[in-house]
């Protein structure tokens, strides 16, 4: 027969693995057990972790909750030694709605050490945050697929780069695409995530997503749950891009126990919530956290 | 290739040659393995190819033989040269492609009058060692059974019990061995939780109930989460020594000595795959692994959807090849006894400007398995409904949210109104009463469709 032509034949065998080769031997797995730390511990702790080094992770949430702060505070986490949670690499940041907030991150940068208090200083002081960051701008959609298809892909193979950021998804795609287009759009959304998810399971390396939501009219919505945002927006981009995505946070605004945080409520800083929509992983869960101007960091 | 309609052979849809070398001899590879049965029922697979010889079917030595006469190449027949080349331009290239046709149908699709074609399938037909057409019609059938045989196997087939009395119960005892099972929901509902579960549950030793398999994980998407899976096997673990402390005979104690944590995971294979290639050759390979593995009780994909939805713009070659790997599933679940589950991602379906949720890739991929959906949560309703518009279309959804077991099923039950005179509306209330009991006692989620002159219950 011709077994000989399909050369896959021993690669193949040889490849299936014990689950407890891979529980026990962790060094081998990295994409199984390292996990890209937030820099926060409650943030770590509320993903057992941080990000999972393959697969697409998704932040959604409404305007000005704090989505591109955490992306901005992810791509400099990344560039920490492996033992506090970063991978010592940079971060590609694809912008494609908003100019990319430049003072922000050196703002950032020099506050590295308030908010990093568990790294020693000098290993702060070593790091040169602004090099390894790597700044796209795409206007469409055109322009999103070349950079993911033939500039990410050279950063990532050079070792330059670890991590992937996409702020704001959905702006192109809301915009070019209209009702009628929507099996092209789908057809975008999926060719675009099986090419993330290709980067991100050969070079393992996080891809971050961010998304807005819609509004969605339900006059019957989930009450009772601690997700009540749930009830009244929903990510955008449908269930074609859902279907690509390993794991969903959302950030919001809004946070119920604002009235029992009084610590919040007495310097004035706005609580948000952080939650786990699904993952493999982790359980539905959630946490506070407030925006400084260190950086993003959890509250107890 | 020509514009004539042409008779669905064996390769399945039409004869056009795809530009992928590798699927085509994934194909090929498929069909020879598992006798690509595209359009015959899917569930029967002739035991005369798994080579148990009966007195119904032929012994494994002519199947052989009937094997390489039928995969033999045109050219090695002796056919004029002129009518080799227009059959071999029309795409036809073994035997057994040929002998599906009657001359008129060979005539029309190669191009030759109908006397060649005539003469061509009686030279074919002479060099062969046995006479196919009797032979085709045993094969397909194989080993015969009667109907009470059949049923009295099924009665007596394993469960993969979940230790969740409302899955169990749904679905009848548990995950049915020797049967695929599809499980599709929307992102993020469970559906890999569920997976990882019962790759854990097979193990489960007989004494409790289970059936002290092992299982054989393959994921498309990278999803496994093997510390998830370490904690759902110490649960597990911990589960069964509740259940062992509470009886008194030794053998329930003595399994557990072998049931922990290292062994539950030593007994999870786990393979990666990143596309469909690899996805299509890691289950074409699997039987050679359940050769040497026997004890493999459960084969579950993780994502069987993912790696076909993208950069597939020939969706004939998608069709084929998602049919033979189903077929492969099927086949191998049922020579081996083990069961077989693939998850299915969903996917909108606009009909008459209504969205719907459907399981992706085609209704006829569905059908290849007995299907387990599972949907988000919907919505509350606090009371049944009292009564019910007849001749009305209405989707009653009762809700409840479990993390990870929440399901709905589908069974149908049809009445035809002509069988039961009148009183439509007192059954169905009856039934709508009943299952809103089995909702609140079990936390079941029932979606019912009524239809005009048909109730169906999903």
């Amino acid at each position: 027969m011709d077994w000989d032509q399909l050369e896959l034949n021993p690669k193949v065998i040889a490849a299936i693995k014990k689950a407890l080769h891979i529980y026990q031997h962790k060094e081998e797995f990295p994409a199984q057990h390292k996990k890209l730390g937030f820099g926060c511990p409650v943030f770590n702790r509320l993903l057992q972790g941080g990000l999972p080094l393959v697969g697409i992770t998704e932040l959604v949430g409404q305007s000005s909750a704090g989505k591109t702060q955490i992306g901005l505070q992810l791509s400099l986490c990344v560039q920490y030694p492996y033992e506090y949670g970063g991978l010592e690499s940079g971060a590609i940041y694809i912008c494609t709605e908003d100019v990319f907030p430049d003072k922000r991150l050196q703002q950032l940068i020099a506050l590295q050490h308030q908010l990093r208090t568990d790294v020693p200083q000098d290993v702060i002081k070593k790091i040169k945050f602004g090099n390894s960051i790597f700044i796209e701008h795409a206007a469409d959609i055109d322009a999103l697929f070349e950079c993911v298809t033939k500039r990410a892909p050279i950063l990532l193979s050079r070792g330059m780069v670890r991590l992937i950021i996409i702020d704001s998804i959905a702006a192109l795609f809301r915009c070019e695409f209209g009702i009628q287009h929507s099996i092209t759009k789908a057809k975008y959304l999926q060719t675009l995530g099986a090419k993330l998810h290709q980067l991100s399971s050969g070079f393992q390396s996080p891809v971050l997503c961010i998304n807005q939501v819609t509004d969605t009219v339900d006059e019957r919505g989930l009450a009772g749950t601690n997700l009540d945002v749930l009830a009244r927006v929903s990510p955008a981009l449908g269930i074609t891009w859902s279907n690509q995505l390993l794991m969903r946070l959302m950030v919001s605004r809004l946070a119920r126990e604002l009235s029992r945080d009084t610590h919040a409520a007495a310097t004035g800083t706005v609580v948000r919530t952080l939650s786990v929509i699904f993952a493999p992983h982790l359980p539905q869960s959630c946490c506070h956290y407030t925006v400084s101007a260190e950086g993003v960091k959890g509250a107890e | 290739m020509g514009t004539s309609r042409f008779p669905p052979s064996i390769w399945g849809g039409d004869r056009k040659r795809s530009a992928e070398p590798l699927s085509q001899l994934l194909l090929r590879l498929m069909s020879l393995r598992g006798r690509g049965l595209w359009f015959r029922r899917p569930e029967r697979i002739p035991d005369a190819w798994a080579g148990s010889g009966s007195p119904t079917s032929p012994s494994p030595r002519a199947v052989e033989l009937l094997f390489a006469a039928m995969q033999r190449h045109l050219g090695s027949y002796p056919l004029s040269p002129g009518v080799r080349v227009k059959l071999v331009s029309a795409g036809f290239q073994t035997a057994e492609e040929l002998l599906e046709l009657k001359p008129s149908e060979l005539s029309r699709e190669v191009g030759i009058s109908k006397e060649e074609a005539l003469e061509t399938l009686q030279i074919i037909k002479r060099e062969c060692p046995v006479d196919l057409s009797r032979f085709a019609s045993v094969s397909i059938s194989g080993k015969k059974y009667t109907a009470l045989e059949l049923l009295e196997q099924e009665h007596t087939q394993g469960f993969i019990i979940t230790f969740c009395s409302a899955l169990d119960n749904i679905m009848g005892g548990g995950i049915p061995l020797t049967k695929t099972t599809e499980i599709c929901g929307a992102p993020g509902v469970g559906k890999t939780q569920l997976c990882m579960q019962l790759a854990v549950d097979v193990q489960i030793p007989e004494c409790f109930g289970g059936v002290a398999g092992e299982a054989i994980f393959l994921d498309t998407e990278g999803s496994f989460m093997v510390d998830r899976v370490a904690d759902l096997a110490t649960a597990c673990v911990q589960h069964l020594h509740l259940i062992a402390g509470s009886h008194l005979e030794e053998e329930h104690q003595k399994a557990l000595e072998n049931f922990s944590l290292e062994s539950i995971l030593s007994h999870i294979y786990y393979f990666r795959c990143h596309n469909y290639t690899e996805l299509l050759a890691q289950v074409h390979l699997l039987p050679d692994f359940l050769l040497e593995h026997s004890k493999v009780q459960l084969i579950i994909v993780d994502g069987i959807a993912f790696p076909f939805r993208h950069d597939f713009d020939d969706l004939s070659l998608r069709t084929r090849l998602l049919n033979g790997l189903a077929q492969q599933l099927i086949s191998m679940a049922n020579n081996h006894k083990l069961a077989v589950i693939w998850t299915n991602q969903m996917t909108t379906k606009i009909d008459k400007n209504q969205s719907m949720l459907v399981p992706a890739l085609g209704p006829g991929f569905s059908g290849c398995s007995c299907s387990l959906s599972i949907i988000t949560p919907g919505r509350t309703f606090r009371e049944p409904p009292k009564t019910i518009t007849r001749w009305k279309r209405r989707r009653i959804i009762f809700k409840d949210f479990a993390f990870v077991y929440m399901c709905w099923v589908r069974f149908t039950l049809e009445i035809f109104s002509s069988v039961i005179k009148g009183n439509h509306q007192v059954i169905i209330n009856h039934l709508l009463k009943h299952l809103y009991r089995i909702y609140l006692s079990k936390n079941m989620v029932v979606n019912i469709k009524i239809h005009k002159y048909i109730y169906i219950i999903h």
